[in-house]
């Protein structure tokens, strides 16, 4: 009886202009955007490669060790066409140094986007899923019972000995299935493009994390198909139906995710906060100034001339780089002599040894700020974009982007791994300099005898989470998505088997 | 036809929609007071603190030398927050507040690079891990939520009737047809203008009795510009929902023709030409544009020491007036400044003309040709940027030929300008210095949209008169 049923609704479905509408739209849009969004792509990648080919070419140029100039590019992330996240508008390039701990707020930004383009919003994938598939299937859902009930089908089929549940469950596979066919379809059209482009090169597990993509798309599809069977059954009359699911739609996709955020801002008051805590950094670095000082004054050259009255054709900096409302401050010293004079041979061990001095006490102090820094970062910048992020989630369509971010591997996490896996790169920079013992070596300061061997680095790589990782991140997002599902279900069958025919 | 309008706003004035219509706009209109009168006052406050450091930085160097002036230039030049921000955001975080009249390239022991406009980027998000969502100004509450509303009223004005069979009763009677679809427009426009103009009040009650923020005659002008433009866009989406209402037989087949279409139109049109617009041009790159400005700065150098050369290697009675050198110099500094201005200005025209096209590609969609409306007379977004950047430029101007007259006043100076030799050395009066004014220009704003108002007329016009050509044929 349910096949029958079910075959019934699939027949009347498909034979309508909404699903024909649905089916061109939806094709249209996504293959449309995709082409757009893999051009992007392939402009992101070639920038990202432009700069590490350029970064290297930099640290090749500099002969001491003290001159690094180690910067790490995050590449863009090729499933950012699904969902875009954060991916492009955070910074994607960071340098490696040993005088302090790179976050993602010491990031910058390379590339060669004109910044004047971002006046126009950019689509992804699911942005269009969020926006079409709903409305979709609000259309699909408005008269399924409402419509019947008006028609007085609903009475004949009744007459049957068909049970209430069956009828509501053949309406809900039919329609589903039937939507099904638009998402499927233009999906599969989006990753034909995509392979077909040369650049982007999509792993198992990149087709794995699309499979989940599609999961989190059906289950958002079916909630709002819910929503609309929801109001159908509530209400007698189609028009109704169709004026109140259309008042949600507008509600829910178009309103609540852009008022929420305005309505409710994030609090102003930890100023203060970072004020001490910036405070509490800047003491560890007059402290370190302090004792830097000491050291000068108590060593073999009188005086605190950090250069020892050496006489050299070369460059060097020093800087004490502060900034407040990043919380960073870090003591950066620069020596980079090409060519010295015999005369200042002698000096040569006192400064080796000031540096065999200084260096760990930077890297020493740079981990002292890590600890201040970190806890104070997630503070300012991590918890009140987490309190956001759930009120989003008060929307499936809030739940819906989460969950397809986490799949993709856009979201937070994803960018905050590329800084953990940076932050694990330069312990192994600052262990390999401490093997080395490079502070202790000429080359710290001098390249006249020999450039500092960048090549014997350690290899950086980074690989976005495993696809494990990424669904551990959506599931409690799809979770949601799928309670609200059965939720929305049980409340239509019970009004559904109490209403009158 | 005021009868038949007359119905129909008491049909609409009694229905759901009305109902939610009204809380959804209000609800709208009154989070964007809000979020504007805890945001504005700090965008001005801003401004006031950076134009007083302008004047500051101005005053000392102006005390100090006429050369140090010319050389260091007028500084940031700040364009004015519009007190009309919460009509159109219009991607202001995206464009920058200032332009640098001042940014100091190179300097040696005797000779410093002169002042430049350099127009910086803004990345503003490069920190910000909050997720990203539209604001929500007038932009948006009329371009997205009245037009779905102008097609929710409209959807079943014609279609609806046949359905019921009212509309062959209705013809029934001596009325002409254009007269019943005229009087079916109105009686949806002023059901929809009642609960927007309602919303509007409200917002505008409560960002107008704060203290904070102040509105001028010419803002209550630029605002009821704007009530009117969202009238008539209204009318456009009303016009298109008459017009399919007309063609279809049932209406919830010319609903979902209609939010299909409006799916296309608001929501993606815009951001997906725009960006395909956008992939046409492709501007100077930021290293490439760095490169060139650093080969300019090579090239400029190497044919200083060039010319140096020459004068040395010359026997020193034909070396001419003893001011050579200092002309020497002096050209190389005006050149320099000149080649790296020009590259800058390059670099943003190319920027501008990519933003341009596809702006003016985006038109096909009647939101967009609303929101640079809304934009122009808000005074926000990027005409207004435009307009900021040339006052900028003729303030530039101004200032140079302050300069080269202040410096020709002066006896004592050889009137080589570039190096301190040669020009004068005495403290200018700040008060002479011309002063810096971003203006907003009601007259010019309206020469700026003309094109767009033209534009959404007609549109207005050919979607009416299509939905009277479809209903005046429609069989009843």
């Amino acid at each position: 009886m349910l096949v029958t049923l079910i075959r019934r609704e699939l027949l009347d479905n498909l034979m309508t202009f909404r699903f024909a509408a649905a089916v061109f739209i939806t094709l249209l849009l996504v293959v449309a955007n995709t082409v757009v969004l893999i051009r992007d792509y392939e402009r992101r990648l070639a920038d990202y490669d432009t700069a590490v080919k350029t970064h290297q070419r930099q640290l090749q140029e500099r002969q001491t060790y003290s001159a690094i100039n180690l910067m790490l590019d995050r590449p863009p992330n090729p499933l950012s066409l699904f969902n875009v996240g954060l991916d492009k508008q955070l910074g994607n390039q960071v340098e490696i140094y040993h005088g302090f701990i790179p976050t993602l707020w010491d990031a910058v930004r390379h590339g060669s986007d004109s910044s004047m383009m971002a006046i126009f919003s950019s689509i992804d994938i699911v942005f269009i899923f969020q926006v079409v598939l709903s409305l979709l299937a609000l259309i699909f859902a408005h008269d399924a019972l409402a419509g019947e009930h008006e028609q007085g089908t609903l009475r004949l089929v009744l007459t049957h000995f068909v049970r209430r549940g069956h009828i509501l469950l053949a309406k809900y596979i039919s329609a589903m299935l039937c939507l099904l066919v638009p998402l499927i379809m233009s999906l599969l059209f989006g990753v034909i493009l995509l392979t077909t482009s040369t650049s982007i090169s999509l792993s198992a597990d990149d087709f794995l994390r699309i499979g989940g993509i599609v999961f989190a798309s059906v289950a958002y599809l079916s909630v709002f198909y819910l929503i609309g069977l929801l109001i159908s059954a509530m209400t007698r009359r189609t028009s109704t139906a169709l004026m109140l699911s259309m008042f949600m739609w507008g509600f829910l996709v178009l309103v609540y995710p852009n008022v929420i955020l305005a309505a409710f801002a994030p609090k102003a008051s930890s100023r203060v906060h970072t004020i001490s805590v910036f405070n509490r950094i800047e003491r560890l670095w007059d402290e370190f100034e302090r004792e830097r000082i000491q050291y000068l004054k108590n060593d073999a050259h009188p005086g605190e001339d950090s250069g020892y009255g050496m006489h050299w054709a070369g460059w060097s900096s020093r800087s004490l780089r502060e900034d407040s409302s990043g919380l960073l401050s870090y003591y950066r010293r620069v020596v980079h002599i090409e060519d010295l004079n015999e005369k200042s041979e002698p000096m040569v061990p006192l400064a080796q040894r000031y540096y065999q001095f200084l260096v760990p006490l930077t890297v020493d102090i740079a981990d002292q700020t890590w600890n201040i820094r970190q806890p104070a970062l997630e503070e300012l910048f991590v918890q009140p974009a987490t309190a956001n992020r759930v009120l989003l989630k008060l929307s499936p369509v809030g739940l819906y982007d989460a969950a397809t971010q986490a799949y993709a591997g856009t979201d937070l996490h994803g960018i905050r791994d590329f800084f953990a896996a940076a932050r694990r790169y330069r312990q192994q920079v600052v262990d390999h300099f401490y093997d080395k013992k490079v502070f202790e070596t000429r080359q710290w300061f001098a390249g006249d005898e020999g450039a500092a061997a960048w090549d014997s680095l350690p290899e950086f790589s980074f690989r976005r989470s495993d696809i494990g990782t990424n669904a551990k991140r959506a599931f409690l997002d799809i979770c949601l998505l799928l309670m609200i599902n059965v939720v929305l279900f049980i409340v239509i069958f019970l009004i559904f088997i109490k209403s009158e025919v | 036809m005021w009868h038949i309008a007359r119905r129909e706003l008491y049909d609409n004035l009694h229905s759901l929609r009305f109902a939610l219509t009204t809380v959804l706009l209000l609800a709208l209109m009154l989070t964007n007071a809000v979020v504007h009168l805890r945001e504005h006052p700090e965008r001005v406050q801003n401004y006031r603190k950076a134009v007083a450091n302008f004047h500051n930085e101005l005053t000392a160097h102006a005390e100090d030398s006429l050369y140090r002036l010319a050389q260091k230039g007028p500084g940031r030049l700040w364009k004015k927050p519009s007190a009309l921000h919460f009509c159109a955001e219009g991607g202001d975080q995206f464009l920058s507040y200032h332009v640098w009249a001042g940014y100091n390239r190179w300097s040696t022991d005797t000779l410093a690079g002169f002042w430049i406009l350099s127009y910086p980027s803004v990345t503003p998000n490069l920190r910000n891990i909050n997720p990203t969502v539209t604001k929500v100004d007038w932009g948006f509450i009329i371009g997205y939520v009245l037009s779905l509303v102008a097609l929710l009223f409209s959807f079943d004005s014609v279609s609806g009737e046949r359905e019921r069979g009212t509309l062959r009763l209705a013809l029934s009677n001596s009325v002409p047809r254009h007269t019943l679809l005229f009087g079916k427009f109105l009686g949806a426009l002023i059901s929809i203008a009642i609960p927007f103009t309602f919303a509007v009040l409200m917002n505008l009650l409560v960002i107008s009795t704060s203290s904070d923020v102040h509105l001028g005659t010419d803002a209550w002008v630029r605002l009821g510009i704007i009530f009117c433009i969202a009238l008539l866009y209204t009318s456009l989406f009303l016009g298109l929902g008459l017009l399919v209402s007309s063609r279809v037989q049932r209406s919830a087949v010319s609903l979902i023709i209609l939010l299909l279409a409006w799916v296309l139109l608001v929501v993606f049109m815009p951001s997906t030409l725009a960006s395909i617009a956008g992939g046409f041009s492709q501007p100077m790159s930021s290293d490439e544009f760095h490169e060139r400005t650093n080969k300019l700065g090579d090239d400029a150098w190497d044919e200083y020491y060039d010319r140096l050369d020459e004068y040395y290697s010359r026997p020193e009675d034909t070396r001419g007036a003893p001011s050579k050198k200092i002309e020497i110099e002096g050209e190389f500094v005006m050149k320099d400044a000149e080649a790296q201005g020009r590259i800058h200005e390059e670099h943003l025209t190319q920027q501008i003309a990519q933003v341009k096209f596809a702006r003016t590609t985006t038109r096909i969609s009647p939101v967009a040709i609303v929101q640079h409306l809304l934009e122009v007379y808000a005074g926000t977004g990027f005409e207004r940027h435009l307009q900021f950047l040339e006052n900028v430029q003729s303030y530039a101007r101004q200032f140079r030929i302050f300069i080269a007259d202040t410096d020709s006043a002066d006896p004592d100076s050889l009137h080589i300008s570039g190096v301190p030799k040669g020009m004068s050395q005495k403290p200018v009066s700040p008060a002479a210095i011309p002063k810096f004014e971003d203006t907003l220009n009601l007259s010019r704003d309206f020469n700026a949209a003309v094109v767009d108002l033209l534009l959404l007329t007609l549109f207005v016009i050919v979607l009416l008169s299509g939905a009277y050509l479809a209903f005046v044929r429609v069989e009843v």
